[in-house]
């Protein structure tokens, strides 16, 4: 008796929590928490970074579409525990943010709405999307989701020891390798002249950017990274010959290989190093060091995209999307949430400060995006830019089994045959389990 | 003299307090050095971490943290979630402990194993399960939901039955003799008996609640209704390792403050539960 009384009373004050919504528009999202900086702004142009824009985006809306009744909740990144939990529980939200690559673990399992209906309530057709954004959140011919950006690999470049080494052209830009060759002579020259690495290397703790590097560079020698979406092919000749390179740059003390994230983005601030490669959302930071002056990249910082080394001119790319968890709703709950695409999709340049780049083509090609610094050299991203194949699942956890691998194989630590036949195992090993 | 001579006894030799001193300073430099670098801009670090060693710092981070409206709210549902757990632990393991030490009923013993089993059992392999069943009764987002899956402590009852158990039964039979009644005897003659024992229970337990991230972090998914570890990774931006050093190192001295603060109180409780001294 009196544990069904504790029951009942617990049962009592679990329906009378706080947590209780209504039916106004539930948006959940990652990159942070900045109130104590934008609380209330909806001043987008004054926002800076991506907490800042994103924040003061969607204060902007609620005012501008107060029936909405939004309400929105900021996850710990990247947030797809919770959101697994909460369709468990089937509470989730109404959008939420999602890596492109994760989509597919979602829409697979029919967790997620397709987004056409809410796009054409929007009066967004797909076509304005840039190729890129849109690949990536495509699965099975349908889109999962509002593209929101493209982001990927970038060379972000110290000018001003590329100049010291004798690497930048006659029009000011740096002189990039064409092949891998021309990779490993520019680094030594670099190396010699300067004294530093050429290459600042994060391979400690970061399998994304390790795979990054592998993905790119066989998708460029026409090698598909997948055979079918359930079965990966690293040990190629293409992957080695990418996995020898990177290996030799290491060898040679062309790259560093003991820095880990953190590491490696003071190294290249400090102006210890040539190359940082790393993604897109690194600009705005670095952008800030070439403003101030005394700084290592004063007015010595350019960005580029990953060079050509092989035939072909591709680069493995992600992005961001807002995606529609699938539960019954309300035609007014419908119209919002298609209010807040044609919002968002009206605002993509705004999100494009932030270093990533633009999903919707116009902006891209517009005026405004490309008189933002460096932007005009990273546009091509877009076009240039590839997703994995759309019916391969849990990419986040196949990057990390990849990325350590290649590391592995990178800093000498696995032999390369090793490594990548190792990676191929565990990647498959791993596919079997999930399908 | 014999004052003198008892300081001499318990004076540390030179060697000894030298090794001490080295082990509490590598002990505090971790701490000294979250404490500076929480006090530095953040962009005053992105380059550079030893920039935290030189002024000019700044309380800015600390600002951040009370900046965001919901902070205090996060630290209200944490001291709510960690004091229930801790009060409906010391009274169910109470309970729990005084029937298998001091009562005579069927099935005690393999009763008694059964819940010592849950010792083995790893609270992930039963999270799905959990889960679901707190979502049926619909007791995520609510405070019941956070407190409820800590009151099941196997541990909590094997150590109050133990405590228990080691308590003389000529306490119990003089009391029946008396005519007292069970509760009357645990209430009364047991219960401020396992003081000792209550404390190092409540001590790790509050601990243990107020650090607790897993199962907050699946239950508790409106922002409001978040524990403060959550709150707080929820609130850092990405690559805040780099770009947000000197708030990260905020948040986690922010966080860690009132688990200091129950050190302060319950100090001697802990040493004497980290000593073993409390079972005797």
């Amino acid at each position: 008796m009196r544990r069904a009384l504790v029951l009942g009373a617990a049962l009592a004050l679990g329906s009378c929590s706080p947590g209780e919504r209504g039916q106004g528009l539930y948006i959940q999202r990652f990159f942070g928490e900045c109130t104590s900086d934008y609380g209330t702004a909806t001043d987008v142009a004054k926002a800076e970074g991506e907490c800042g824009i994103i924040t003061t985006l969607i204060n902007a809306f609620e005012r501008a579409h107060p029936e909405a009744r939004v309400s929105q909740n900021v996850v710990a990144w990247p947030g797809y525990s919770q959101l697994t939990a909460q369709m468990a529980a089937r509470q989730p939200p109404d959008l939420v943010t999602m890596h492109s690559g994760v989509i597919p673990d979602y829409a697979g399992k029919g967790l997620l709405e397709p987004v056409e209906p809410y796009l054409a309530a929007a009066g967004l057709s797909p076509g304005i999307f840039t190729p890129a954004a849109r690949q990536g959140v495509t699965w099975k011919g349908r889109m999962y989701g509002l593209p929101w950006d493209t982001h990927g690999g970038l060379w972000h470049i110290n000018l001003g020891l590329f100049r010291k080494a004798g690497l930048v052209g006659a029009d000011g830009n740096p002189i990039l390798p064409r092949s891998p060759e021309e990779l490993l002579s520019q680094g030594r020259q670099f190396r010699e002249r300067t004294g530093k690495p050429y290459l600042i290397q994060s391979l400690v703790g970061d399998p994304a950017g390790a795979a990054r590097i592998l993905y790119t560079y066989m998708m460029t020698q026409g090698a598909p990274v997948f055979s079918d979406p359930k079965h990966i092919r690293l040990d190629t000749p293409e992957g080695r010959r990418v996995a020898e390179l990177f290996r030799d740059v290491t060898r040679e003390g062309i790259g560093t290989s003991n820095m880990d994230t953190p590491a490696a983005i003071a190294a290249f601030m400090n102006g210890e190093g040539g190359v940082y490669p790393t993604g897109t959302w690194m600009i705005g930071q670095f952008e800030t060091e070439e403003k101030t002056r005394g700084r290592p990249l004063f007015q010595s910082y350019s960005v580029q995209p990953f060079p050509q080394l092989y035939g072909r001119n591709l680069m493995f790319v992600s992005g961001h999307a807002w995606v529609v968890p699938k539960r019954a709703r309300t035609p007014a709950e419908r119209q919002a949430i298609a209010d807040y695409f044609r919002f968002m999709a009206a605002r993509n340049g705004d999100w494009a400060r932030t270093g990533h780049l633009p999903s919707v083509q116009a902006v891209i090609d517009g005026r405004q995006f490309l008189s933002l610094p460096h932007r005009r050299d990273i546009a091509v991203v877009a076009r240039i830019g590839r997703a994995l194949p759309d019916g391969v699942l849990r990419q986040n956890a196949i990057e990390g089994l990849v990325g350590e691998e290649m590391a592995a194989a990178i800093t000498g630590q696995k032999p390369i045959a090793k490594a990548l036949s190792d990676a191929d195992r565990r990647v498959n090993e791993f596919l079997d389990e999930v399908q | 003299m014999a004052a003198d001579a008892v300081a001499a006894r318990t004076r540390l030799p030179l060697p000894a307090l030298i090794g001490v001193l080295v082990g509490a300073a590598i002990m505090l430099t971790p701490l000294v050095w979250t404490i500076l670098l929480s006090i530095k801009a953040n962009a005053a670090l992105v380059g550079n971490s030893s920039a935290a060693l030189s002024p000019p710092w700044t309380l800015q981070n600390y600002a951040a943290i009370f900046g965001n409206g919901q902070t205090m709210r996060w630290l209200v549902n944490s001291l709510i979630v960690s004091t229930g757990t801790t009060i409906g632990v010391l009274i169910l393991t109470s309970l729990a402990g005084y029937g298998f030490a001091r009562l005579d009923f069927p099935g005690r013993r393999p009763l008694f194993l059964f819940v010592l089993m849950g010792l083995a059992i790893p609270g992930q392999a039963v999270i799905l399960s959990q889960h679901q069943l707190f979502a049926w009764a619909n007791l995520h987002n609510s405070y019941p939901g956070l407190i409820l899956p800590g009151l099941t402590t196997s541990f909590g009852v094997f150590f109050m039955t133990q405590y228990m158990r080691a308590i003389p039964r000529e306490l119990d039979e003089a009391a029946l003799l008396d005519g007292a009644s069970h509760w009357r005897i645990f209430t009364r003659i047991i219960l401020p008996l396992t003081r000792p024992a209550q404390s190092t229970l409540a001590v790790f337990t509050f601990l243990g609640s107020w650090n607790d991230y897993w199962w907050p972090l699946i239950s508790a998914t409106r922002s409001e209704m978040y524990t403060l570890t959550v709150g707080l990774a929820a609130a850092q931006m990405n690559y805040a390792q780099t770009s947000g050093l000197g708030y990260l190192m905020a948040q986690a001295v922010f966080a860690s403050l009132p688990i200091f603060i129950v050190y302060l109180i319950f100090q001697k409780q802990i040493i004497a539960a980290m000593a073993g001294t409390a079972l005797k």
